[in-house]
């Protein structure tokens, strides 16, 4: 997870997004410990506020679950809405950018082989499902 | 006394002069137990002098000043054992090596916790037998920050810590101070130019500008509740009327932009209904944009 100090986006929320995102990418599974608040303020250079204000509100929304001295885990049925919620925001991005790729004039033809190539390179981070 | 019922720093009514220059103008503020304080503004604005009158290095012109609920010259006994300082520059003897100081220091607090010390000189990388005059600028702030955090106070008061060190320097004193934040629930008011340091560390902060207070506010308050709006000036006309909460406004040929505190849907109305405007955008902005907005605002109406 990275977060950004200079952005517009409060940190407490940039990290509930990359919890998120991370539960969604399956480095977080379901039962997994996350960090605790302590070794990720660290980790992240941030408040311990912060952090702990993070989980809170990711305990709030039903993705992580708090068990007595062990710390935050991820919840099972959490997990795999969070992989769902992220697909589907992954594919709305995908067809405004296509969308607007058309209104601006890029030509079909183009946006076809751009898509299959970026199809075609796995070690960016393209999961099949 | 019960230290708990009071803030750890509250000012009232602050104000300090030199002379004709008034530096701080009827300061209030109230920093809880616990709470990590960051205070922004220009050079000039005052934000040394706060922390030197909190310091009782300096005395206040009028109001208030408490540090756990006592005056920091009055009972300056009782308040320096419980307050840990990193001073904008740095008081260590130049003479002494290292580990003198430490000793020097040690003598001084009855709290001095010696593995704590010993684990910040490591950690930091602090030679004990190296003359003071003879460490680097980012070492002597790490002797200083170790200085200030081994007696365990209560309050810990840093005057822009970070400036003039290198990224890699500035993010090993942060690591620190950060740690030493976590494993114990330590009060914290600083100041510094380096605002992602101030967006990563602060629970509040405050902006002062020309001396006077102009932001209060937790930090991710601050950040949602500013706007920037830009709108798009009809033809030929100028505004008429900015909406209440305005902080700084510009126009540049037909863009008109404003940066709104306290935003709600009810100020663009406001806007729309008294502006020959036509189009309106709402942005989000970082905390240097508010930042920068906040001081050009005071320097416009100053």
């Amino acid at each position: 997870m990275r977060i950004d100090p200079g952005s517009h986006l409060p940190i407490y929320l940039q990290i509930v997004d990359g919890v998120r995102r991370d539960v969604a990418a399956d480095v977080h599974r379901a039962g997994e410990a996350l960090p605790s608040v302590r070794a990720l303020a660290i980790d992240l250079g941030v408040n311990p506020n912060t952090v702990q204000r993070a989980y809170e509100e990711l305990e709030r929304e039903g993705l992580i679950g708090a068990r007595r001295g062990l710390g935050m885990f991820v919840r099972a049925d959490a997990a795999r809405a969070a992989g769902v919620q992220a697909r589907t925001v992954a594919e709305a991005a995908f067809e405004n950018a296509a969308r607007a790729a058309l209104a601006s004039g890029v030509k079909p033809s183009r946006l076809r082989k751009l898509f299959v190539s970026v199809l075609n390179q796995p070690s960016k981070g393209v999961r099949t499902p | 006394m019960n230290r708990a019922s009071h803030p750890v720093v509250e000012l009232r009514g602050l104000s300090k002069s030199f002379g004709d220059t008034r530096a701080v103008r009827e300061l209030n503020l109230s920093i809880p137990a616990g709470m990590v304080y960051g205070l922004i503004g220009p050079n000039g604005a005052g934000k040394s002098t706060t922390i030197k009158v909190i310091m009782g290095g300096l005395r206040a012109t009028s109001g208030s000043v408490r540090v756990a609920g006592l005056d920091p010259i009055a009972d300056a006994g009782k308040v320096k054992p419980i307050v840990g300082y990193v001073p904008e520059v740095h008081h260590i003897c130049r003479w002494m090596r290292a580990g003198e100081a430490v000793r020097f220091c040690r003598g001084l607090y009855p709290t001095w916790n010696d593995s704590l010390c010993d684990s910040l000189l490591d950690q930091f990388g602090i030679e004990r037998s190296k003359k003071v005059r003879h460490l680097s600028k980012g070492t002597l702030v790490k002797l200083a920050l170790t200085l200030a955090l081994s007696h365990e106070p209560e309050l810990l008061v840093m005057d822009e810590p970070t400036s003039g060190l290198d990224p890699m320097i500035r993010e090993e004193l942060m690591d620190g101070v950060l740690r030493n934040m976590c494993d114990g629930r330590r009060t914290v008011l600083f100041s510094s130019h380096t605002l992602s340091d101030v967006q990563r560390l602060a629970d509040r902060i405050g902006i002062i500008g020309s001396g006077e207070l102009l932001v209060d506010l937790p930090v991710d308050e601050l950040l949602r509740s500013t706007k920037l709006v830009r709108a798009v000036l009809c033809d030929g006309r100028l505004p008429a009327a900015c909406p209440s909460g305005t902080i700084f406004e510009r126009v540049d040929r037909r863009e008109w932009s404003l940066t709104i505190r306290d935003y709600s849907p009810d100020r663009l109305e406001e806007l729309r209904s008294a502006n020959p405007v036509e189009h309106v955008e709402v942005c989000d902005l970082t905390l240097e944009e508010i930042f920068k907005a906040y001081v050009r605002g005071r320097r416009a109406t100053a």
